[in-house]
């Protein structure tokens, strides 16, 4: 399947030119709920982020999660929990993402290292305010 | 008071006050404009969870497990 091409986004209106970043459309499901979300393709970030607010609406309950996980930087100060979800970018097919459920509201959607790049490869055009993804090469 | 009138008082000021008058200006018109700057010794939130290996660690052990349990 070929590469999917996006454009740069702004995440709040009435921010800077330089506030446009690589926000990615991204449909994550669970067994109860599905949401239309948009994901900052972040490649500094260790793991993908799930901020609180879209946990819950996605269906999961704080209260049943078995699985700390310690972040870093801002996010150190508030407790998470891992959880898998599903994950669909445009027409790729469906996978499994692991996310660190932080109790944060504010965080934003963070696609990170584990495992977001792992299922996908992102080419940036910065210069051009674009993006492309593709499936990893095993899947294409 | 006029800008005429203001500018006798503002070249009396001592540089480093002029130089936080237009600090001040700046900031100002940021505002009205509704955009927020950086303030020196303020607090500003990085989402980012750099090197957090450990909770990549714990987050791969996840998907195994899902995995082998979905197999």
């Amino acid at each position: 399947m070929n590469p999917i091409r996006f454009p740069y986004a702004r995440a709040v209106a009435g921010r800077t030119a330089a506030g446009e970043l690589a926000y990615l459309p991204i449909n994550l499901s669970t067994a109860s709920n599905s949401l239309d979300l948009s994901g900052l393709l972040d490649t500094g970030s260790t793991v993908n982020v799930l901020p609180y607010t879209v946990g819950l609406a996605l269906g999961l309950i704080w209260q049943q999660q078995t699985v700390p996980v310690a972040l870093t930087g801002n996010l150190a100060k508030v407790p998470a929990f891992g959880v898998i979800v599903t994950g669909q970018v445009e027409s790729f097919p469906p996978i499994d993402l692991a996310f660190a459920w932080t109790q944060s509201t504010e965080a934003p959607l963070i696609l990170g290292q584990v495992n977001f790049f792992m299922e996908f490869d992102v080419c940036f055009y910065g210069s051009q305010g674009i993006f492309d993804i593709s499936r990893r090469v095993n899947d294409r | 008071m006029s800008l005429t009138e203001l500018f006798p008082d503002v070249m009396q000021l001592p540089r480093a006050d002029k130089f936080r008058l237009m600090q001040f200006l700046v900031a100002e018109l940021a505002r009205e404009d509704g955009v927020s700057l950086l303030v020196s010794g303020a607090e500003y939130p990085i989402w980012t969870p750099l090197d957090a290996f450990e909770a990549a660690e714990t987050l791969m052990q996840m998907l195994g497990n899902h995995r082998t349990a979905a197999s």
